[in-house]
């Protein structure tokens, strides 16, 4: 409040025609010197938000680096599990190939068939292994869901540091307030997030929902 | 009509790993003639070029949404009647309804099991 009253009194002080000899008006004075110490202080606030608000705007590209690193990291041991799953997957392929051609050959032979029985059990441990292989290879899914999820943190994470630098270079701490009216696409990722923790279904629900369809 | 073993089928995913384990499941369940593309730009390029029996696709990818290559494939005279299956993270009701509205052929949620997918193959092709 004292910064219009000041402003109004330095009009006055100007426009009036007074002789220079006349005596401060110490009243004014004491206002310009409540301003200044006003704009001191606001000064000193600025510098001590922005250096925090600053060092976070730096921050936040090394945090970017680390998720995408991660990112990449989840998906090269990904494809590392995978090959070695699909190697094992191509062994099998070629043991139950041979199991079954020498299953018939010995039975050709008229071996004893507990002999047979025995290849025969060997084959089903086989199957059941791939069973597993191929639960490994579809748990490995969770790489997709870890990725989807960095990618919009990364978004988030970029629009942050887009709006802190806002506040840093145009205006001000004094508007933070202002500034959560426009929360943009980051508002909109965290609330998908947030979405898909509370509200996703699984596969039952969406059965149920497709049965309504006609999808059965 | 049983599933064709030999029909060309495309998995569309931006995710090399979730192309992968696509792919790995379908060859576990007899299909060996499948290609990929990474988003639906692609696929619908390659849909073009060729003749595909089946598509498994993802939703969220970037150039070409998986919602919106289903809704170009379901609009072209010449590829509309390819069975499209959605396997997608975007498991919200809203998403569902969305597909099933574009022309969806099944939807599975992620992550999902061999069994599952095998399910929604059957259902497709009975």
């Amino acid at each position: 409040m004292a910064q219009p009253q000041a402003a109004a009194k330095t009009q006055n002080v100007v426009n009036e025609d007074e002789p220079a000899e006349k005596a401060p008006d110490t009243k004014l004075y004491e206002e310009l010197g409540e301003l200044a110490r006003f704009i001191d202080t606001t000064m000193k606030t600025l510098s001590e938000f922005s250096a925090p608000v600053n060092a976070s705007t730096e921050q936040l590209p090394q945090a970017q680096t680390h998720l995408l690193n991660l990112k990449t990291q989840t998906e090269q041991g990904t494809h590392r599990v995978m090959l070695e799953v699909e190697a094992i997957q191509d062994n099998h392929a070629q043991i139950s190939k041979m199991l079954k051609e020498m299953t018939q050959t010995f039975q050709q032979a008229k071996v004893s068939p507990a002999f047979i029985q025995q290849m025969q059990t060997l084959g089903q441990a086989l199957g059941q292994d791939d069973k597993r292989l191929l639960d490994i290879m579809t748990a490995l899914s969770f790489q997709d869901l870890v990725a989807q999820s960095v990618n919009k943190l990364v978004t988030i994470l970029d629009e942050v540091e887009h709006k802190l630098l806002q506040l840093v270079v145009v205006f001000g701490p004094y508007q933070k307030q202002a500034a959560k009216t426009d929360q943009g696409k980051a508002s909109e990722m965290l609330k998908q997030l947030e979405a898909t923790k509370n509200t996703s279904m699984d596969q039952d629900l969406a059965d149920e929902i497709l049965k309504q369809f006609g999808f059965n | 009509m049983p599933a064709d073993p030999n029909m060309k089928i495309l998995v569309v995913d931006d995710m090399s790993t979730m192309r992968r384990i696509v792919k790995n499941i379908l060859k576990q369940l007899g299909f060996n003639n499948l290609e990929e593309a990474e988003n639906g730009q692609e696929a619908l390029t390659k849909l073009k070029a060729d003749t595909y029996g089946f598509v498994v696709s993802d939703w969220n990818m970037p150039v070409m949404m998986g919602i919106d290559m289903l809704r170009a494939i379901r609009a072209d005279e010449k590829l509309k009647k390819i069975p499209v299956l959605m396997v997608t993270a975007e498991a919200q009701k809203e998403n569902l309804m969305e597909a099933v509205q574009a022309g969806v052929s099944n939807y599975v949620v992620k992550p999902f099991t061999a069994e599952t997918m095998q399910e929604k193959i059957n259902k497709i092709f009975k």
